[in-house]
């Protein structure tokens, strides 16, 4: 025993030594956004998932920073700067990118702290040189590929699943690629808890909760509470990757019923007060407005 | 979401004077922070408001319109519109019915 106590210093000492190291090989952080985009290079994905791409193409994933820079530059601007008086780090700009652009999660400081800046940029200079060119840049930024297939695949459970391998892509049914990259199947990807990750309310590492929307809290305490089975996936993917919402007109029709029942007669004489003649009938109607709500979640959502 | 129903007196042909009945129902969340001020950031948001319209459930709005004694004939709208920003709404749908009344 007393062996073991006299190691202990030297066993501490060693693990520390080494521990950054490790650390540091399994985080690496990227300084630009070239080498982030490097890092986790989605350029091959399209070469065999064509349409798939072309759908998410068209998407508010793909365009996921860029439609949203008035909301995160008022995160940046008002909240942080002047409601919260606390400088722009990785950690305050994570609670907008973990969801908008979870690859900024291997961003190092400096880097998520320019891009930050770029998004100030991006929306206070529009359509000025400065403002485009932030903003072009900005668009590489989005929820791609491997932000759904890999970096937020095991986090729903990550206690159970780990995090993610790095390079691995993780599919609803782990079909095997051949030699383009090895797949594992995730079921979590199938559920719309994997969609609550960002759907909802969020809850940033260090306790803050962002109110982007609360389709999760409603999908769960309301729908499902009501009975509802479907999927966030089974509505939002009929369309494939194009994902679509709220920005889409027939997905809104489809989560809508609308019915009209009007029935008219004529009220009796002298009850109305203000019309022309009282001795006479008075034309009227009762209108009845029926709106269903077919969606899984409140409609609209904040 | 906004829900408006009008109704218009046919013969008069002064669009301004056409309407004769106008209601609007809004459905939406307020965001509101923990003094209970209306909050627009996703960051003040802390709760919510809940006016919107329910998962699994059917909202009913009913309406008894009384007309002048003297108009025969009235067209009823009713159009249910999707806001996905302040600014961009689009009609989702929209019913109307032209209803006649006999005066004699």
């Amino acid at each position: 025993m007393k062996q073991i106590q006299r190691l202990m210093p030297l066993l501490l000492g060693t693990l520390l030594a080494f521990l950054p190291a490790s650390l540091s090989a399994m985080e690496k952080q990227a300084d630009t956004i070239d080498e982030l985009l490097e890092m986790f290079d989605e350029s091959s994905c399209m070469e065999c998932h064509e349409e798939i791409h072309d759908a998410w193409s068209k998407s508010w994933h793909a365009q996921a920073v860029v439609s949203s820079l008035g909301g995160m530059h008022n995160f940046i601007v008002i909240g942080l700067a002047k409601e919260w008086e606390t400088p722009l780090t990785k950690a305050q700009i994570m609670k907008c990118l973990d969801c908008h652009a979870p690859v900024v999660k291997y961003a190092s400081e400096d880097l998520a702290v320019k891009i930050g800046e770029m998004i100030v940029t991006a929306f206070k200079e529009k359509g000025k040189p400065a403002g485009d060119s932030a903003k072009k840049e900005l668009a590489r930024l989005n929820v791609g590929c491997l932000s759904c297939h890999n970096i937020k695949a095991t986090e729903v459970a990550r206690g159970f699943n780990g995090p993610a391998e790095k390079g691995m892509i993780y599919g609803p049914k782990g079909e095997d690629a051949e030699d383009a990259h090895e797949t594992l199947e995730a079921v979590d990807i199938t559920r719309s808890s994997f969609c609550m990750q960002c759907h909802g309310i969020y809850k940033s590492a260090d306790g803050e909760t962002i109110q982007c929307n609360t389709l999760s809290g409603s999908y769960q305490d309301t729908y499902v509470a009501m009975g509802g089975s479907k999927t966030c996936q089974d509505c939002h993917m009929k369309k494939g990757h194009l994902f679509p919402g709220g920005h889409d007109l027939d997905t809104v029709k489809e989560g809508l019923g609308f019915e009209v029942q009007i029935n008219s007669y004529q009220h009796l004489p002298g009850q109305i007060k203000n019309v022309k003649d009282p001795k006479r009938w008075v034309p009227s109607a009762v209108v009845n407005v029926f709106i269903e709500n077919k969606a899984g979640h409140r409609v609209p959502d904040g | 979401m906004v829900l408006d129903v009008t109704a218009r007196n046919l013969a008069e042909k002064d669009p301004e004077k056409q309407v004769m009945f106008s209601v609007q129902e809004k459905y939406f969340e307020i965001g509101r922070d923990l003094q209970n001020r209306m909050r627009y950031g996703a960051w003040q948001i802390k709760e919510i408001v809940d006016l919107t319209l329910q998962p699994m459930q059917t909202r009913r709005e009913q309406y008894l319109i009384n007309f002048d004694t003297d108009v025969e004939e009235v067209e009823i709208e009713a159009s249910l519109s999707y806001f996905i920003s302040g600014k961009k709404g689009d009609v989702v749908y929209s019913i109307k019915e032209k209803l006649t009344y006999d005066l004699d």
